[in-house]
């Protein structure tokens, strides 16, 4: 099979590792995991917004027959500590005296099936005493607003690095801020020609994934098995640990597919009450959510961005002041995290004199708000390239020539201590300019027309995060490949397994992805960030590269040449015209029984105090997008009719894998831009409730036109030059049409989504 | 509780018999009794075409369909489609090709959509590719693929039926 092995690996005709498994429906998902004797458990949940839980009678539901428990806050005596959370420890495992948002889970019932489980939890009565709720940021910071907690947390401090601070908790319904402060901003602004003041509202949507949020548990003899849809099954261990004072080794944590993600299946969610559901019922027990629960398990942050611009006579930018205020929600999973990044992000790809930007995330009694594709990212080019635009039209520049003037050219760092800019963001600019195509429309009647542009920025992670893995070959020549990325349809095991092939110079079909297991598979921490290929993807390619220098050493020694002569190909090595088969060479070593040679790989980025995030940042992910789109002056409405959107792969290593996480984030970006948001009633009800309500993209609502490219610009810190794309589709989208809405109509809109009835209301704003 | 129904149907060509309460849904039927784990279930409300299955040819949403109507049916799964335990269709075959799938949960319910519009439109124009497949969600593609890959099946058909009558001709 000579065609399938490639020097410089580039996977463009091959299918996907896990093609099969997932077009025949094999799976495995979580979903799929049948445990002898197991029990169903079903959440009863909160239907008011803010409540105190007077009393819970559970008498009824637990007389109904195959019943076997109804757990409720009374029943945590297992737990050492009973709230967790992402620095700040504040989610119950299971509410005990006050219900925070409607979704929040105040009993659990276990019973035989589902059915009996549902039957049983309409009979669970709560006496509940409303409590004022505070559904939005602004309400949440007035006077009037009652405190959601009434004390402050368990917590992990944040640390980041210069001219940084952070702070847990530190103010009345505030779960945490940010503060960087970069050069003598009042200085510069005094200096400038212009200072502008703009203030952007960004929307919130939820993740939708589609398999909804599974949790299967089990108590053995001396410790608790797993099968989840959670990406980060080492941080899920430690969390449980955490939670129930006991060894990280007492879980053992197995992942299978995961059916999409986006951010929503990262980090503790209710793994810790599955575990508890199982230790009481001392059966296997199934935690398996509707996708209506699963939407009420966490969203994307809403919020507001206020940024201040400065910029000289010649159009340089000088400066920018960045106030963002995240809706949180009502517990604080992984906000902190979204907030400081928010805020970091937002200026841009752009180059600056001074940067302030401080950020904080108000509680509200909303559902939980937390890791969401972007991460922060979204929120930032929302703002960030929807001023930029305004700017230059303002000072009466091309936007294009504007944001050429400003930005950040390859290899100048991102700021002072932070990672070299590994992208040359003018390339894809001019690229989407050169690729958006005239569209010949009729230019009478209600319609006008325009086209936007936007530079969507955001970073790789950083944390001083690593990869870890193993890879060892079997004696008859097959490859096991060890590591913690998780399948979650990012195509990290198809490019993974490649990395392996093309190192070993094996066909692709040799090598096979191991099933992710705490107990065998080396230490990850976490599927994030987009950072599969970088991270891990180093790691598994240094491993192979040791187990294939390994091999050769071995064969060096047995044939009594240098190491340096010999090719190895296929499980032959060559060379000085001597040739020997791997099998006679492990046989000859190790004897009749065989062995597998093995070899590790790690990488770790370092922590910098000089670095503002207190690490370098791994890479940098820009998402260019042009829209071409026409505005009905009379209804509002807005019809896409081109669209082009690219990523930087750094070096491709699977085409459709990059393709597919650019057009599939920009869809998702292009419906939270124009229909998508979870909206609350004016009786504080989700008004969304389930996925009857909640308008999610469809085939139809891809636009006439749309053509996605890749860059290869080779400068990614990963294989070959290799980065990530995973998050990049989300970062451009809503700016780019915002500025095509302004070149149409000469109207802004600022608040997401861009409704017809906003369109409506600002044309008749601008007429007045 | 309730009496249960006995019903009689075919399963991808292999009659099967079962017994369920009225209340009780295909999906339920297939997936928990009898271990159909590729008919996968996300809205539970017929809105997402995950639990998409053929009953008599026509995609159904499995989850909003009572088992009891399939009575002396044909049920057909993403597995029962190639006829063959290991074999996969074109349909398949051209998921595969276009990367027309990520996190692979909406794809059996997506491929059986997209066999059963390629059996009633052999040659479908794009509005037709997205009428049908507005029944079925995908969060992860953005839909472009799949609909690749639905006109890479109805191009090889069609060249194949153009070789077939060529050599009939012959």
């Amino acid at each position: 099979m000579p065609d399938t092995l490639r020097q410089n690996l580039k996977l463009s005709d091959t299918a996907r590792q896990d093609a099969r498994d997932k077009v025949s429906g094999e799976g495995p998902f979580a979903g799929d995991i049948t445990l002898p004797g197991m029990l169903e458990a079903r959440l009863l949940r909160s239907p008011h917004a803010h409540a105190r839980i007077i009393a819970i009678d559970t008498s009824r539901a637990e007389a109904v027959e195959g019943v076997r428990l109804v757990a409720t806050g009374r029943d945590l005596g297992l737990l050492k500590q009973t709230t967790y959370g992402n620095w700040v420890h504040d989610q119950p495992v299971i509410c005990t005296d006050r219900v925070r948002f409607e979704g929040d889970v105040v009993a659990a019932v276990v019973a035989v099936d589902e059915t009996t489980a549902f039957r049983a939890m309409e009979l669970i009565h709560v006496s509940y005493q409303l409590l004022p709720p505070v559904m939005d940021i602004h309400e949440a910071r007035s006077d009037a607003a009652p405190e959601l907690f009434d004390q402050k947390h368990p917590n992990v401090p944040m640390k980041l690095g210069r001219d940084t601070r952070t702070a847990n908790e530190p103010a009345k319904n505030v779960l945490f801020s940010y503060d960087f402060e970069d050069g003598d901003i009042d200085a510069v602004e005094a200096g400038a020609a212009h200072v502008f003041t703009d203030r952007f509202h960004f929307s919130r949507i939820g993740h939708f994934y589609m398999e909804p949020w599974i949790c299967v548990a089990q108590q053995l003899t001396d410790r608790i098995e797993l099968w989840s849809c959670n990406q980060d099954p080492f941080v899920l261990r430690q969390d449980l640990s955490e939670l129930f004072g006991l060894p990280e080794g007492h879980f053992r944590v197995r992942t299978a597919y995961v059916g999409g993600g986006f951010g929503g299946k990262s980090y503790c969610k209710h793994e810790p009450l599955a575990v508890l559901l199982t230790m009481l019922a001392n059966a296997p027990v199934r935690l398996l959510m509707t996708l209506d629960e699963s939407m009420l398990t966490l969203s994307q942050h809403d919020g507001d961005l206020v940024l201040t611009t400065s910029v000289d006579a010649q159009g340089k930018l000088l400066s920018r002041r960045t106030e963002i205020d995240l809706n949180g929600g009502a517990y604080a999973d992984a906000s902190a995290q979204v907030c400081a990044r928010a805020a970091y992000r937002s200026s841009g790809p752009y180059r600056w004199q001074a940067y302030h930007a401080h950020s904080r995330v108000i509680r509200t009694t909303t559902i939980p708000a937390g890791s969401y594709r972007g991460m922060g990212g979204t929120q930032a080019s929302y703002a960030s390239e929807s001023q930029i635009d305004m700017i230059a039209r303002r000072i009466g520049m091309d936007p294009i020539a504007f944001r050429r003037l400003n930005l950040i050219p390859p290899g100048e760092p991102f700021k002072d201590g932070d990672s070299k800019v590994d992208a040359d963001f003018a390339e894809g600019l001019d690229r989407v300019v050169s690729d958006l195509r005239h569209v010949d429309v009729p230019t009478d009647g209600p319609w006008a027309h325009g086209k936007g542009f936007a530079i969507g920025l955001k970073d790789g992670g950083s944390f001083g995060r690593l990869g870890k893995a193993t890879v060892k070959v079997t004696t008859d020549g097959r490859v096991l490949v060890l590591c913690g990325a998780i399948e979650i349809g990012q195509g990290a095991t198809t490019v993974i397994s490649g990395l392996v092939a093309d190192v070993l110079k094996v066909p692709r079909e040799w090598v096979r992805y191991a099933a992710i297991d705490t107990d065998v598979t080396p230490f990850d921490q976490g599927t994030h960030a987009s950072c599969a290929t970088t991270l891990t993807g180093n790691a598994v390619w240094r491993a192979a590269q040791k187990l294939r220098g390994e091999i050769l050493e071995l064969a060096a020694g047995e044939l009594d040449c240098a190491a340096a002569d010999l090719d190895l190909r296929e499980w032959k090595v060559t060379g000085k015209g001597l040739s020997l088969d791997l099998k006679e060479l492990v046989r000859k070593k190790f004897g009749r029984f065989g062995f597998e040679l093995s070899a590790d790989g790690f990488v770790q980025y370092p922590k910098e105090a000089d670095a503002p995030f207190g690490a370098k940042h791994l890479y940098w992910m820009p998402h260019w997008v042009g829209v071409s789109l026409s505005v009905d002056r009379e209804t509002g409405e807005i019809h896409i009719n081109d669209l082009v959107t690219g990523v930087d792969a750094g070096h491709t290593l699977h085409p459709g894998g990059v393709r597919g996480q650019d057009e599939g984030g920009t869809l998702v970006a292009l419906a939270q831009t124009l229909f998508e948001e979870i909206t609350y009633n004016e009786e504080d009800e989700l008004a969304v409730p389930t996925p009857l309500d909640y308008r999610v993209a469809r085939a139809s609502d891809l636009p006439d036109r749309y053509q996605s490219f890749i860059l290869e610009q080779g400068m990614g810190p990963g294989p070959m030059g290799a980065k990530g794309v995973g998050e990049a589709g989300m970062l451009g989208v809503s700016a780019a049409v915002a500025n095509a809405i302004e070149d149409a109509t000469g109207v802004r809109l600022t608040s997401l989504p861009f409704t017809p009835e906003k369109v409506l209301a600002a044309l008749d704003a601008a007429a007045e | 509780m309730s009496d249960l129904i006995a019903l009689k149907f075919r399963l991808n060509g292999v009659g099967r018999t079962a017994a369920v309460e009225p209340q009780v849904m295909l999906a339920d039927l297939l997936r928990e009794q009898l271990g159909e784990i590729d008919v996968r279930v996300s809205c539970d409300q017929g809105v997402c075409g995950v639990c998409t299955v053929l009953v008599d040819g026509i995609p159904t949403t499995s989850c909003l369909t009572p088992a009891f109507l399939v009575a002396d049916r044909e049920v057909t799964t993403v597995k029962g489609l190639s006829g063959n335990a290991t074999g996969l269709t074109d349909v398949q075959q051209a998921f595969i090709a276009c990367s027309a799938f990520q996190c692979g949960y909406c794809t059996p319910g997506m491929v059986v959509s997209a066999t059963a519009l390629l059996a009633e439109h052999p040659s479908p124009d794009r509005q037709t590719i997205r009428d049908w497949l507005d029944a079925n969600v995908c969060r992860c593609t953005g839909y472009q693929t799949i609909i690749e890959a639905i006109e890479m099946v109805a191009a090889q058909r069609q060249a194949q039926a153009q070789t077939t009558t060529a050599e009939a001709a012959d």
